[in-house]
């Protein structure tokens, strides 16, 4: 018994050897968020005379592990905006109670929501920019769909930085390079909005999506689309990539230890 | 016992677990709150004018993010348009920084004209820049900026900044990825530098050609070639031009297109 | 009956009306009911629980000409599915509006969901009682009617991602019922009860009288009947201030597949339009046949 009451019931020094108070330390780097853990891959969208169509894949992976295939990736806010999430899972989730709580308080005026998908893009950028300058970022990169206060259709990108760009059609991680350059081929920038019709940006996202399975291992051939137009969204979320074809594989040679 | 009215911490004295707590091992974030996006700008000055342009390419690495994201801003307008503006900010760098970074400088333009009842001198503009961006000193805003107007006498004002604040008023400054490339465009053409009067003399004996202020037209052609040449040799650079000119008469703003590849 | 009215005449005065939270000797507390004298001055306002749908309608009485018609709202929408009419000072009725939003909220918080219509009544119930206890605080002003739809739909938790295992453990149940209409009415005193129609205000008297006549228990009224009944009733309510003008507002709650989806959404100006003439019309028939007895009395004479 000594007369230190803080070292009552402790593991004595001279028996245990010092003890290591960095287990107990409430102090020093809180820790946030320094890489994702289950992500959802790429997201795609195109702008169309009269709207803009949007569309992911169903899964979730968990590193190399596809961890979850019937994931809702596409979350729509009022009935003219949309948000289509790629990164991390458990933000995404953050992030659409966010938006169904803005979306309440929205709805307490008798107007209704009146926010368009500019101002929730604008919103949702400078949420990301906020947490990245906390070092708490948000994983995410989305594309956000729907009208503008004009009521011209409306794409745009945000990311857990909080750079911002929009563009006629965006495709966020592998789609940044396998779905955009299709994108480019079909609809190039200088081609004015209403020569691109909502079939032809649909049939693009199909085929996109598909590019998409063939060459991202973390994607899935079941995927979601939404379809935004003045009417409303059209969203289906249990699709099927169609009318595959896997006879490029034999051709492909030379990996690893094969020879021929 | 002695030590106690020293300074040695007590858990070192009496050997029981409850010394002073050493800090845990500083975690490593792998988060890196910054990116570069590509694109340079260009602010050149006259005696009444003063010209802000830069390339409206978005790039992350070798991406092109979009062909259309413009670099140069109004600063202190009206409304949303920027109608009413007098001063002009261009910012290169990360682009979500550049963003906050413009949004901050125009609604304190705005505030003050709200609460002072008139215009912001672009010197006092200036200024307001370099602390907004020294307050961030030790977490900055990672964008090179440029501010443009006219002066109280009417002449063309350029001021060029480092991400922490440090600025000063110049005749010319190319900022961006392919400001090493047009800078020296710039101090051949704009103040003639390596330019001698022909004749004048033998060897260091040569007279430079004295620079002098340029006309708006002469400008908005080596604006538009310093920018037709970077896109040859930088791949940051391209899609379109933004160009600003500032005069008494307000803000012109004209677009070219630049190569796309 | 008469020592009781002796009682509370006498009360007055003897200190006991001047504190809340005291009670006076024969076990009441006075601020709460003179909390109650301010609700029964408030424009009458209703509410219908229906078979397929809520229905609630507030009597405005238009206090000056210069107000904009149609504007100043006093039915408030809380969540998506739930909304709060109130009887006696608005400003009160805003806060209590405020509390329940802020509860709905954290319910959301915490379980990801919509709040049940029973469990925000029981909230708002327990948080209006908090105002008899304290000498600091004065009782609300306000009888709230608080209609709500809990979904009868499988509704997915807030932030889901995936569609749940099909069977099993956490799986779906077929043919699961749950859900449906709740109305619930809370008084400055805290007690609230669940009803299938409610009235306070001035004309609750009246109001009552003719929901009794709905023959509500049985759970037959459709909901848009309900909405014609309400404007009914608060035309019947209104009668005994004939002088004062009045505007009628009303919203409704129906069910997942009906007009508003389980939202909680002001009722289409249309069919306001056409309940309102119907409620005119009822007057009118009423009063022809008070005329027909009335000379009907006087002929016998």
């Amino acid at each position: 018994m000594n007369h230190f009451p803080e070292a009552w019931g402790r593991p004595r020094n001279d028996v245990y050897g010092a003890y290591d108070h960095s287990y107990l330390q409430t102090l020093g780097p809180k820790a946030h968020t320094s890489s994702p853990a289950v992500t959802g891959t790429s997201v795609v969208g195109v702008k169309f005379n009269g709207g803009v169509a949007l569309a992911t894949d169903n899964l979730a992976s968990y590193g190399s592990l596809a961890r979850f295939s019937d994931v809702k990736r596409l979350r729509s806010f009022g009935d003219k905006a949309m948000v289509g999430f790629g990164g991390d899972v458990s933000d995404m989730q953050y992030l659409d109670r966010l938006l169904e709580s803005m979306d309440i308080k929205e709805n307490y005026s008798t107007h209704g929501n009146m926010l368009n998908a500019k101002n929730l893009h604008t919103y949702l950028a400078k949420v990301f920019y906020k947490r990245r300058s906390e070092f708490n970022p948000l994983w995410n990169h989305v594309l956000v769909a729907g009208f503008d206060g004009e009521g011209e259709p409306f794409l745009s990108s945000a990311d857990l930085l909080g750079t911002t760009f929009s563009a006629p059609h965006l495709a966020t991680g592998f789609g940044a390079h396998l779905a955009v350059p299709i994108l480019r081929r079909k609809f190039p920038e200088d081609t004015p909005l209403e020569e691109v019709s909502q079939e032809d940006a649909v049939a693009a996202l199909k085929e996109c999506l598909k590019v998409l399975f063939y060459r991202d291992a973390r994607s899935l051939d079941k995927y979601s689309i939404a379809v935004i137009t003045k009417d409303g969204i059209d969203l289906k979320e249990d699709e099927q990539i169609q009318g595959q074809s896997w006879a490029f594989a034999e051709r492909i040679k030379g990996y690893g230890a094969q020879t021929v | 016992m002695t030590s106690f009215m020293g300074h040695q911490s007590r858990g070192e004295t009496i050997g029981y677990s409850f010394s002073e707590p050493t800090a845990a091992p500083v975690k490593q974030h792998s988060f890196y709150p910054y990116t570069d996006n590509g694109g340079s700008t260009l602010g050149i000055t006259g005696s009444d004018f003063a010209i802000l342009a830069g390339d409206t390419r978005s790039t992350s690495g070798y991406n092109i993010n979009s062909r259309m994201v413009p670099k140069v801003f109004r600063i202190g307008g009206d409304d949303e348009t920027g109608e009413g503006a007098q001063i002009l900010l261009s910012v290169v760098g990360f682009a979500a920084d550049g963003n906050a970074l413009k949004e901050r400088l125009d609604t304190m333009v705005r505030m003050y004209k709200y609460q002072h009842g008139k215009s912001m001198s672009v010197g006092a503009c200036a200024q307001r820049l370099s602390t907004i961006l020294y307050e961030k000193r030790f977490f900055p805003y990672y964008v090179h900026a440029i501010l443009a107007g006219l002066d109280e006498e009417g002449k063309g004002a350029l001021y060029s900044y480092d991400p922490v604040g440090s600025y000063e008023r110049e005749q010319c400054r190319a900022a961006g990825a392919a400001s090493s490339l047009i800078m020296p465009f710039l101090d051949n053409q704009v103040n003639f530098k390596n330019q001698y009067i022909p004749g004048s003399g033998e060897g260091h004996a040569l007279e430079p050609k004295k620079a002098e202020p340029l006309p708006k037209n002469t400008v908005k052609q080596l604006v538009r070639d310093a920018f037709t040449s970077a896109v040859e040799r930088h791949i940051e650079v391209g899609d379109g031009l933004q160009m600003m000119i500032i005069t008494r008469e307000g803000i012109e703003e004209v677009y070219h297109p630049l190569k796309k590849d | 009956m008469v020592s009781e009215l002796h009682a509370s005449l006498t009360s007055i005065g003897t200190g006991y009306d001047l504190s809340n939270s005291v009670f006076s000797p024969d076990g009441r507390n006075f601020q709460v009911e003179y909390a109650v004298k301010a609700v029964e001055n408030g424009g009458t306002a209703v509410g219908i629980r229906c078979k397929d749908g809520v229905v609630l309608a507030v009597e405005k009485i238009i206090t000056s000409k210069l107000l904009k018609p149609g504007a100043n709202k006093r039915i408030a929408t809380v969540d998506r599915h739930v909304g709060i009419v109130s009887a006696g000072l608005v400003p009160d009725g805003r806060h209590f509006v405020s509390r329940a939003r802020d509860e709905a909220s954290s319910w959301r918080g915490v379980y990801k969901g919509p709040i049940p219509t029973l469990a925000l009544a029981n909230r708002l119930g327990g948080y209006v009682q908090a105002y008899t206890l304290y000498s600091s605080v004065r009782p609300f002003g306000v009888t709230a009617i608080v209609g709500g739809w809990d979904t009868e739909a499988e509704l997915a938790v807030d932030g889901q991602v995936g569609s749940g295992p099909e069977s099993g453990s956490g799986g779906k149940v077929p043919g699961a019922k749950a859900g449906g209409p709740g109305l619930y009415m809370i008084e400055p005193s805290g007690l609230y009860w669940g009803y299938y129609g409610a009235a306070t205000g001035k004309g609750r008297q009246a109001a009552k009288a003719e929901l009794e006549k709905l023959d509500l228990t049985s759970g037959n009224l459709s909901l848009a009947d309900g909405v014609k009944e309400a404007a009914r009733i608060i035309y019947v309510a209104h009668e005994d201030s004939k002088d004062k003008e009045f505007e009628l507002e009303m919203t409704w709650i129906s069910s997942v597949d009906g007009p508003t989806k389980g939202r909680h959404e002001e009722v289409p100006k249309e069919l306001l339009e056409e309940a309102e003439k119907a409620a005119r019309r009822a007057l009118e028939g009423d009063d022809e046949e008070e005329e027909d007895k009335g000379q009907g009395e006087q002929m016998e004479e």
